[in-house]
């Protein structure tokens, strides 16, 4: 629709919206003050808007024991996590081919996140927070490569066992997934898998199945046809044209794709919780600091939100335009 | 592409929706005729029907379905209207406004829900933000109890949902065709007339689709609930999801549990299969 021009209308749409801003993220603002108060100033029936922050409640979250250069660990740990993100977020303006950046800072990170626990003493967050990473990485890579062979194939496949495919998994991810995750317990129990990563990650595959392939097939159908038929012309096979030439311009939809994965594997809170008895996933362990007994559950749980959110936030960052993109062909095409 | 390609393409991911979906959905039909606790969950003891019967007689099960419909009716209309209104608004700002606006807004909806909960509640502890005001500035003084344990479900429902039908209506709002309103304008229709009889049958089909998809999340939420409740039964505000759990993990009656998980598939049923006729049709007619 056309814009408003008058100068008071202006100033009253930006109102609204800053006003609906500010309530998006006054949670985000009031734990993230709390996470790095004192007990003592957390507790406070007024509310402490200025206060001395601390890290207290960060370092007894993610450590067991607090080395004697600490200080020096923690410095470094942080310069190479800056160097990394760096490294990704400039990533096109190096000379270098992006793949090669990419791997780089991938065995950073992986480098990065061996070292820790060698270095300092950490808790047990640390390795749900490993857990985490496994399993989301897992996850998303299994059903992306699964799921891009079959959207593929059922967005140029039109017989009957298509469309069935199609509805089925259309049902399913409309069902209330404690149908399904219950008889996983039992699969677990019966096949000695429960606790493993293993289970988490295939169940978690099956559950982000349907949404996966119905995404990736609205991508695939955006492409032409005569793409991989001049392909094949030149003497590819399906599978080959698919991977070589279908594959590279599909790259921003599989992103997209991946990065819903993304999100649904490391939000999953009741699968994870049901499926594991010692290595939770961050969620799973979040939820034990609401309500604990602990007279500090108030700002360690206010700081483990926070440091689960900030790695989601950085990924976001980074894909954004993907994320838009994504959400918005969903709302599209439906 | 011929059938047997479609097959090989689509075998891994057929397979494992096969093996962890439908498996899984009628093997909770099998075990929900079972007692089995997780004492005896390699011999379950075969009960028939007892199990189904004890779900639907019983008190606390038809509450938690009381209440999951409540909170659909009052969610979903809430983040329809709010979604839609802030799509409008979010229209008619431009260049890096929006952009800003967008990541804004969009921020409750990609956040873990264990964690968005978890924030949200801290600004009404004890010493949260939003009691001081209320005590302050309402001379309310906020306390936990059935009735405003509901609400707070209910406002963080709105909060976490609001973003979906909001950046929906947006990209909707993208694709309007511009000769209608510039037609509509030369009549001098007024803006409330071209949201009235433009922008709302425009967007129509979306809402349809949003109104599906919020129906399908909002009757088997649980993490909010889970994290406000802390699955405590004082504040009678289970819905069917976090009151299957508790009989799961709490009471530890997993035939019973697989039971109601069964019947609330079936109850979910009634708002599927119209919807899942149609995109039966639409699919056949696509091809």
């Amino acid at each position: 629709m056309e814009k408003v021009r008058h100068p008071l209308g202006r100033v009253l749409i930006h109102l609204a919206l800053m006003l609906f801003a500010l309530y998006s993220i006054l949670p985000f603002y009031w734990t993230a003050a709390q996470s790095f108060k004192t007990l003592k100033d957390a507790n406070s029936r007024t509310p402490k808007f200025f206060f001395s922050p601390t890290w207290d409640n960060y370092r007894d979250l993610w450590l067991r024991a607090v080395p004697e250069n600490g200080a020096t660990i923690a410095y470094f740990v942080l310069l190479a996590i800056i160097l990394l993100v760096a490294l990704l977020l400039f990533a096109q303006y190096i000379p270098v081919r992006n793949g090669v950046i990419y791997a780089i800072a991938t065995v950073g990170f992986g480098a990065l996140l061996w070292a820790i626990p060698r270095l300092i003493e950490v808790s047990n967050f640390y390795d749900y927070f490993i857990n985490t990473i496994i399993v989301t990485v897992g996850t998303v890579v299994v059903s992306i490569s699964i799921g891009s062979l079959a959207g593929y194939a059922l967005a140029r496949y039109t017989g009957l066992a298509a469309v069935v495919i199609l509805i089925g998994a259309l049902a399913f991810r409309a069902l209330p997934r404690l149908a399904f995750i219950l008889p996983y317990y039992w699969i677990g129990v019966a096949t000695g898998l429960l606790d493993t990563h293993l289970l988490v990650i295939l169940t978690l595959v099956a559950v982000n199945q349907p949404f996966t392939i119905w995404m990736l097939r609205s991508f695939f159908m955006d492409i032409p046809r005569e793409l991989e038929e001049a392909a094949m012309v030149d003497g590819c096979n399906r599978l080959t044209a698919f991977t070589r030439v279908i594959i590279p311009i599909m790259w921003p939809g599989i992103i997209s794709t991946a990065l819903f994965s993304l999100l649904l594997a490391y939000n999953e809170f009741l699968l994870v919780r049901l499926l594991t008895q010692t290595n939770w996933t961050l969620p799973v362990a979040i939820s034990r600091f609401t309500g604990g007994e602990d007279p500090r559950h108030l700002t360690l749980a206010a700081a483990s939100a926070v440091s689960a959110t900030i790695p989601i936030v950085l990924v976001i960052l980074f894909f954004q335009k993907n994320l838009v993109k994504g959400l918005a062909a969903g709302a599209v095409k439906g | 592409m011929n059938r047997s390609t479609f097959f090989r393409f689509a075998a891994p991911s057929i397979v494992i929706m096969t093996l962890l979906m439908l498996v899984p959905l009628l093997m909770a039909i099998w075990l929900g005729m079972h007692f089995m606790t997780y004492n005896n969950v390699r011999d379950p003891q075969f009960v028939g029907l007892r199990n189904y019967v004890d779900v639907l007689t019983d008190p606390r099960f038809w509450q938690s379905y009381r209440f999951t419909l409540v909170y659909m009716a009052t969610v979903i209309p809430a983040t329809i209207v709010v979604g839609f209104s802030i799509a409008l608004l979010l229209d008619q700002v431009s260049g890096f406004a929006r952009g800003v606006y967008l990541s804004i807004f969009l921020l409750p909806f990609i956040i873990v829900p264990i964690v968005g909960t978890l924030m949200y509640k801290q600004l009404f502890e004890p010493s949260g933000l939003f009691t001081w005001i209320l005590r302050n500035f309402f001379h309310y003084k906020f306390r936990y109890n059935a009735f405003t344990v509901k609400a707070l479900i209910v406002l963080y429902g709105i909060w976490y949902v609001s973003p979906f039908p909001m950046v929906t209506y947006f990209a909707g709002l993208q694709t309007l065709p511009q000769d209608l309103i510039e037609a509509a304008s030369i009549d001098g229709a007024s803006r409330w007339q071209k949201i009235r009889h433009i922008i709302i049958p425009h967007v129509s089909s979306l809402t349809i689709m949003i109104l599906l998809i919020s129906i399908m999340d909002a009757y088997r939420v649980f993490d909010s609930v889970f994290v406000l409740t802390e699955l405590n039964p004082i504040y009678k505000a289970d819905t069917i999801m976090t009151y299957t759990f508790q009989t799961a993990i709490s009471v530890q009656r997993l035939g019973k549990a697989n039971a109601m998980a069964v019947l609330t598939v079936v109850g979910v049923m009634i708002f599927l299969i119209p919807n899942l006729i149609q995109s039966y049709k639409q699919q056949i007619e696509e091809r």
